[in-house]
Formats: structure tokens, sequence, C-alpha cells
């Protein structure tokens, strides 16, 4: 049997059920897939919020939103969290641009760089939904209603005092960083350098960028290696550069000699202090964040007033093998699932 | 230089693959008006001796003489300047393309004015001169528009025919042109194939198929192992002849 | 007789390849219908399609440009090295010649009249001459295109971190941004979406129309045939992976444009992306067969998809799994099709 339509050829049966299908499948997936987007809402008091994160799959953004919805559950509030592939603006506007017009009541957003997403955020903005910068910032923060993150500056510093104390301050560092221009990365990295700048027998090699690849660090953790074989120190600027120092470490065999401080605290991570490839970890409080940016959120949604402080930071735990299995650091070690 | 009056003539060419010599000295010419038949086992050189006339290979050596002129052609494309139309084994044809689109590879009629130059085709004008020509050559084709691939291989050669007997102007040569084709194609390609010659034009074609061959052919050229063994008047010589010579039972005797 | 008729034959060849696409679009059409009925107009409104579109204009010139190469039976993974190269240069030039590294680093742009215009220009050629490699490596080097391509998506994603840092080119004059990235012509349509429909018309026209584009579907179908009727088909394949390059170094305007910045780590999988999108539309990866309306509509599935998902608030994961299964079902559905019409 077959249908003419005025495209000019007959569809067949199977082509007008394999479109239907298609159709149909896309409808089935959205309602059970979802967190229920559009439509109905519970009530004057459940609030909907969006948080995008930097990028899916890394478990600093995991654990952030652990926290985030672990607050939102308290509070009755309904979080859905979509985050793009790469990190990157191109990748992350489009969503930004599509939560917009779902319309939630408030977005968290990690945005991926300090000028790109300017734009887009201004959008958000435009269309009175209230924007909370968590994790990374943007050029104009003043569009945003807070920002929140690790005071980095100073995780960095507590990073360069740490890896000083392993080395027995004296000897070659280097640092692995992400990419230039990403707020937290850069603050890490100065705080470090203001740290061993304190102490005349720490030689500080520069800084390498792997551009959030963990496979990229571990090569140029070996790289390094081969052309500085007394490098004494390494510090890994955020989960995939941390793992991959460690990584490379590991593979020269240099365990020993080597002290890498890594900041962030992923499961593998905690595997490689555990086996000793990595000595120190710097764990960020994603889970914090996520929280705190899910109830500055709602408190200004109810109250209708902007937060008494703008600019919020969280804390930090300095991880080793000492004090892993303490139920107090346990609690901040980063998670691949809530 | 010399003043017989052939076309096309082939004299002295040797060609060798490595260690293997697939034509040895031979000599050939395809007179106007006449259409010639190049018969032999498989391996006998015929496809070699086609590919080396019409520039798609290099002999190795001797000439090759078109209208009294000693020419070499470099590619296919000198040989098609000159008028020289071939249909290949292979039909070089582009099948996910349609049958107009084919006819006129590479010889596309463009707008006129400013759009012909900037590279647009006339359609419209291609498609009403295919139609000319194929209804005035009597071929049948069933239908232009549609991709070659949508033909069954019979239907593809007679595009392939359709196209090498518009386009020629001194010679078409025709490698196996009804090997994939039914009774009622192999009519209407045989045909044509007179048509061509009632017009002045001579034809050269490869065929393995024997009663086609006497059905058509003014003169019948043997290839065997490389070299020219005999040359056949159909009506004075039996099937059964010209298979001797192919095999080898008669040996170089009856040039005509 | 010989045909079946002039009149229908001309009406049916004016619709070359269209036929095809149309089942796309008819699944394209199904997306949207049922995204407007689980959203409204959250999903259903002229905004929302102007952002989609906006948001797909890269990877649809991106799209147009890897059609015609793999039409050749070719291939261009480097689109996406390409893009990101030429918005380097074109970034860096606009940087440097808009003032001088002072002035700039003050957000003041006192020459950005000649900067900007240089700096496209420049990120355009650096797309033809990237794509006019490729070529060479294709033509002159006889290099399968997978291979070739592959090997100077390294190179010029390495060039790009190598002239940049390893990062986003920072300081470019906003006027970029405000003239081009964020602009709307006659106060609706931005310019990305307008860049897109010229370049869409243009390279219909061509690919249907002309020469060029006749010789381009020629030579997929059967290289060696092309050859044999006179066609220079070194050349063309020299034409073909420019013009691809070019369109690649036109999207990398536009990303400098609508972000500001050249992003040294983006665009990684922009190659599969588009040619993902040419295939869905209907583009054979062994040559012959495509159409750009086809790669328009490839282009767009995904991205509705996603726009969909996103505003209905579906796990990214089961976006990607969803994203696949279309990609599979579309693909599948269409070969079937072709071959109930072809005959061995």
């Amino acid at each position: 049997m077959s249908y003419e339509i005025s495209v000019g050829r007959r569809i067949s049966r199977r082509e007008f059920l394999g479109v239907a299908a298609a159709g149909a499948g896309v409808a089935l997936l959205g309602a059970c897939g979802g967190g229920g987007g559009g439509g109905d809402q519970g009530g004057a008091e459940s609030y909907r919020l969006t948080l995008i994160v930097g990028i899916t799959g890394d478990e600093f953004y995991t654990t952030m939103e652990c926290g985030a919805q672990a607050a939102a559950q308290e509070l009755g509030a309904e979080l859905t969290v979509q985050g793009p592939e790469e990190f990157s603006p191109a990748e992350q506007t489009p969503i930004l641009n599509a939560a917009i017009q779902a319309n939630p009541d408030a977005i968290l957003i990690a945005p991926t760089d300090r000028t790109a997403m300017v734009a887009p955020i201004q959008s958000a903005v435009n269309q009175d939904i209230p924007i909370v910068l968590v994790d990374t910032t943007i050029e104009r923060e003043d569009l945003a209603l807070a920002q929140i993150s690790s005071d980095n500056i100073l995780g960095g510093r507590q990073a360069g005092e740490a890896l000083a104390k392993q080395i027995g301050e004296e000897g070659k560092v280097m640092v692995i960083s992400v990419t230039p221009g990403i707020s937290t990365t850069d603050q890490r990295k100065q705080g470090f350098e203001e740290a061993i700048e304190k102490y005349p027998n720490i030689e500080y090699l520069g800084t390498e960028y792997c551009n959030d690849d963990p496979v990229e660090a571990a090569s140029i953790t070996t790289s390094t290696l081969r052309s500085n074989p007394d490098l004494k120190g390494i510090f890994g600027a955020n989960v995939f550069s941390g793992q991959g120092a460690g990584t490379g470490v590991r593979q020269t065999g240099k365990k020993d000699e080597v002290s890498v401080v890594a900041f962030d605290a992923s499961p593998t991570q905690v595997e490689d202090l555990r086996r000793g490839n990595v000595d120190v970890l710097i764990a960020q409080h994603p889970n914090d964040i996520g929280d705190r940016g899910v109830r500055i959120a709602v408190d200004y949604l109810k109250s209708d007033k902007e937060p008494a402080s703008k600019q919020i930071t969280t804390g930090f735990t300095t991880v080793t093998r000492e004090n892993l299995d303490k139920p107090e650091v346990q609690e901040y070690l980063y998670k691949a699932q809530c | 230089m010399n003043g017989n009056g052939a076309v096309l003539q082939a004299r002295g060419i040797n060609k060798s693959f490595g260690a293997v010599q697939a034509l040895k000295d031979v000599d050939f010419e395809v007179r106007p008006g006449e259409v010639v038949a190049l018969i032999g086992d498989n391996g006998a050189g015929k496809s070699t001796l086609i590919n080396v006339i019409t520039g798609v290979l290099a002999p190795d050596s001797g000439e090759i003489i078109f209208e009294g002129e000693r020419v070499e052609f470099i590619s296919p494309h000198d040989a098609r300047e000159r008028g020289i139309e071939t249909v290949y084994q292979d039909l070089a044809v582009a099948p996910q393309l349609d049958a107009v689109a084919n006819i006129f590879l590479g010889r596309e009629r463009r707008m006129s004015g400013i759009m012909g130059r900037l590279g647009f085709l006339d359609q419209s004008r291609m498609r009403k001169e295919t139609d000319d020509q194929l209804a005035e050559l009597q071929v049948r084709i069933p239908d232009l528009t549609k991709p070659l691939s949508t033909f069954s291989g019979g239907q593809r050669q007679g595009v392939a025919v359709a196209r090498a007997v518009m386009w020629a102007s001194k010679v078409v040569i025709m490698d196996e042109p009804t090997a994939a084709l039914g009774v009622a194609q192999v009519g209407m390609v045989l045909d044509l194939v007179r048509r061509v010659r009632q017009t002045g034009i001579p034809v050269l074609f490869i065929s393995h198929n024997m009663p086609q061959v006497f059905d058509v052919a003014d003169r019948i050229v043997v290839l065997r192992l490389g070299e020219v063994v005999a040359e056949l008047d159909p009506k004075k010589t039996s099937t059964d002849d010209a298979v001797a010579a192919m095999t080898g039972s008669l040996r170089g005797e009856e040039r005509v | 007789m010989a045909d079946t008729g002039t009149q229908q034959t001309e009406a049916r060849a004016r619709i070359p390849n269209l036929a095809g696409s149309a089942f796309i679009f008819l699944i394209l059409a199904a997306l949207v219908i049922a995204f407007s009925l689980l959203e409204g107009t959250a999903f259903l409104s002229g905004e929302n399609f102007f952002n989609i579109a906006v948001d797909a204009s890269e990877l649809l010139l991106l799209a147009v440009g890897v059609t015609f190469v793999i039409i050749t039976a070719g291939i261009d993974l480097s689109v996406g090295s390409i893009l990101v190269l030429s918005s380097v240069i074109a970034a860096q030039t606009m940087v440097a010649l808009s003032g001088t590294q002072e002035q700039v680093q003050n957000f003041t742009y006192p020459n950005q009249a000649v900067g900007i215009p240089v700096g496209i220009a420049a990120g355009l050629l650096v797309g033809v001459v990237c794509g006019f490699i490729n070529g060479l490596l294709v033509t002159k080097l006889r290099l399968t295109p997978f291979i070739a391509t592959l090997g100077t998506l390294g190179i010029f994603l390495g060039t790009a971190q190598i002239l940049s840092g390893g990062t986003n080119v920072p300081y470019v004059p906003p006027a970029i941004q405000t003239e081009i990235g964020s602009r709307q012509l006659l106060g609706i349509l931005p310019v990305p979406i307008a860049i897109g429909l010229v370049v869409v018309i243009v390279a219909i026209l061509a690919l249907h129309r002309t020469q060029f584009g006749r010789y381009t579907y020629a030579i997929g179908s059967n290289a060696e045939a092309a050859r044999r009727v006179g066609i220079d088909v070194d050349r063309h394949l020299l034409k073909v992976y420019t013009l691809s390059g070019f369109l690649s170094g036109l999207a990398g305007i536009i990303d400098v444009a609508r972000f500001s910045t050249a992003s040294v780590g983006a665009h990684t999988l922009d190659n599969l992306a588009a040619i993902s999108a040419a295939v869905i539309g209907g583009t054979s990866l062994f040559g012959g067969i495509g159409s750009i309306v086809g790669s328009v509509v490839g282009t767009f599935i995904p991205a509705v998809l996603r726009n969909g998902f996103v505003i209905h608030g579906v796990q990214p994961f089961w976006q990607e799994v969803a994203i696949g299964i279309v990609l599979i079902l579309a693909v599948v559905i269409d070969q079937r099709r072709r071959s109930a019409e072809e005959r061995m």
C-alpha cells in the first residue's frame, strides 16, 4: 500500500511507519528521560532550576551536581542538569540557549570562556532569568546574581606549600594546567607561584598546558622528565591535569622520586594517591559550590532580595595517604555519580 | 604519406607488459565506410590493441596514422578530439548520473551569456538534443532522468553505445558491445552499426559472438597471441575457418 | 519511441536529487512536531528557531563543504582544524592591526576599521590555503583522502596551538561581534543565518546546475569514466578540497564573530558532526550521490534533537544515545529505499 504525497514520489507504508516511529520514539524518550521540562509545576513553591556544567563526565562537576541536587531536594526545588561534551563555548552556548527557552526560574552555570559566554548569559539576564556563576566566571560578573568558587589563589598557595614540604623545600618543579584564560586554573597557578617564590632553593620550570586532556598531561610529564630527569615536583592544576601527571609519573617509574601535588580529588586521583603516584591532593568542595548555588538562587526567588555577598568562596581539604580514610576527608572526595 | 585512404592505421605496434608481449608487430587499418570485426581468443591482445589505438595506452614501438598523418595519442581525450569515439568493455559510464548526463559527459552544453561563463548548464537543451538524437538512431532508453544504476547492464550498454555513435565524426570503436544484451537489444546495436556505416563512418568492434560478427562485418581481422594471423572476408569464409584461425589451426593465409 | 514524453521528463528532472532528501525532511518535520507538542511555545518560537539556526551556522558551512568532497568519493577530516586555525589567524590579525599592544590591552581599537576586514580576509585565505594543501596531498601525492586529511587535521590544529600558545585569543575588537556575530539584518535576521543562507543557495546552484557540480558527481560516480571523457579529474578535486577549506575558514570567521575569541580547544568533533550531517542527508560515502538540501536537513536533525531534549530536561547522556539512534535509523531507512530502486 502506498500513499501519494505532493513531494512527487510515493512513500511506501514502511517509510511512513518509519517516520511515525521516529516521532513517537522521540516523544517516548522525552517523556521518560526527562526531568519534566515544560508544562506542569508542583505549585508556587516548586522552583525550576537548571545547572549547566562545563563538561559532562568530569567528576568535579558531577560532585557539584550531587551537592546541588541534595540542596534542591531539601528546598523542594526541581533541578535539571545539562552540559556539553567538550569544554567550549561553541558547545555550551546552544545548551544555554535551549535552557533559556524552557524558562527556568534560575540558571546556574560554569562558563567555558570568560569572553565568549558573556553574550549568551546576557541574553538570559535580558529575559529576567537570574544567573549564578559556579566555579568559573565571565568578564561581566555584574550580570550574575552571585559567583561561587573556591578561592583558587588560596588553593594554589596551599598546593605550593604542600609540594614544597614534599620535596624538602628544594629542587625543580613545574605546573601542568588546562589552557590559559580559564579563571580558576590561572588563579591556582598564580597562588602556587606566589607560594614557591618564598623558597630560594626551589627552581620553577614553568607551566605547560594540556587542554583538559589527561593523555596530553601524561605526555607532557613524561617528556619533561626526559629533558629534566632531576625534576622533583609537579602541580596538576585540575582533575585531568592531575590525573595525567600521576599517569606520566607512573609510566616513567619515578613515583618514588617525583612528588605530585594535584588539584581535585577524583576517584582516579584517589587511587593514584593510594598507589603513591600522587602524593597530595588539594580537594575543592564542589559539593558546597553546588549546594550554595542552589540556596542562593532559591533565597533570591523567595525573597526577591539580592544576596548580601556576591562573591562567595568555598574551601579546600588537603588529602594525603595518611588522612585519606578519615570520615571528614572522605566526605570531600569527588564522586563519579551521586 | 600514404595514399590508400585508410582512416586509421596502426603500423608495427609492439606492446609488452613486463615479460609478456601483448602485441607483436601489429599492422592494422580501418577504411572508410566499413565495419571491421576484431576477433581472437582470450588474451589474444584485442583490448590492448584498442587501448593503444585510442590513447589509453602508449605503444612501446610502432606508429599510428590518422587520416594520413602520423599522430601520438597521449590520452583518450586526444583520440576523442579527432572524432574517434570508443565504447570500452567496462562501459566508462557514471552509474549515479542519468543518461543525458552520461551522454554529454565532458561535452556539456552551457547556457549562453554570463550564466554560461559561470558554468551553468543548459539542461533542457541537452535533454532535447539527446531525445532527438536517440530518436534518429532509433535507440530506446527507458527513462532519461533516472540514474544508470537503476538500468540493467544491457540498458547501460545501450547508453554507452548511443553516446559513442552520437559524437563520433571519424571512427566508432566498440569493445564487446553486445556482451550483456538480450536478443532485441542486440538487434538494435547491430542496426545501429549498419546505420553508422551508411553515414560513411567506419566501425571497429571486438566480439566473441561469431554469428553477430558474420552478420554485420565487412572484414574480419583475427588476432592470436598478439599477432595478426588472418584477415577474412565473411562472405567467403565460414565461422569454422574463423575459429580455426583464432585457435591456430589455420596459419595466416587468407589475407583479403 | 525514444521517450515517455519530454514534458514529464523535464518536470522530474527539475528536482534532481530532491526526492531523496524529501524523506529526511519528513523526519525533521516529525521531530519538530513532536517537540512542539511536548513543549509548546518553549520550543515552537521564532526566537528558539533562530537560536538553533545561529548555533548551527558554523556546522552548516562545514557540512556543505564536506558534501562536495564526499560526493567525489573523498572525505575531509580536517574541517574542524581548518576552522580553528582560520579563527586563530583571523583573531590575531585583527588584534595586531587594530591598535598597538598597549591600546588593545586597554580595550581601545583605533584602527579596527582596517584591522577587522584584513583579519577576515586573512582567515578566509587560511581556509583556502589549507583546503588547497589537502587537494595537493590527494591529487599530487595520491594519498587517500582519509589519510591525507587525518594528517592535516593534526598539522593544522597543531599550528593553531603553536600560534596561539594553546590559549583562546584575547582582546579581539568587539566590533566584530556587534557588527557580525550578534547583528541582525533588518532587525530580524541574524547575520550568521544570512551568511548560511547565501552559502546554501550558491551551493545548491553550483552542485545541481553547473558544470562544476556535474563533474563533482561524475568523478565520485566513476573517476575513470570522467578521465576517459577528458575531464581533468585532478584539477577538479583540487578545487573541491579548496572549496571545503574556504567554507571551513568562513566558519572560523563566524566563530570569532560570535564568541569574540578564537577557541583553540573547541571544534574537536566538528569533522564527524559535519560528515554525519551529510550522511544523514543522503550523501553516500561511496560517492556520486548527495545533495545540499539533504545536508542542511542533516545538520538540523541533531541540532533540533539536542535543543528539544535540553528544553525537555533529558539527561545529556541519553541525548547522545538518542542522536546516535536517529542517525542510524535515518541512514538505514534511506539505504533500504535506495537499494529498492537500484538494480545490480
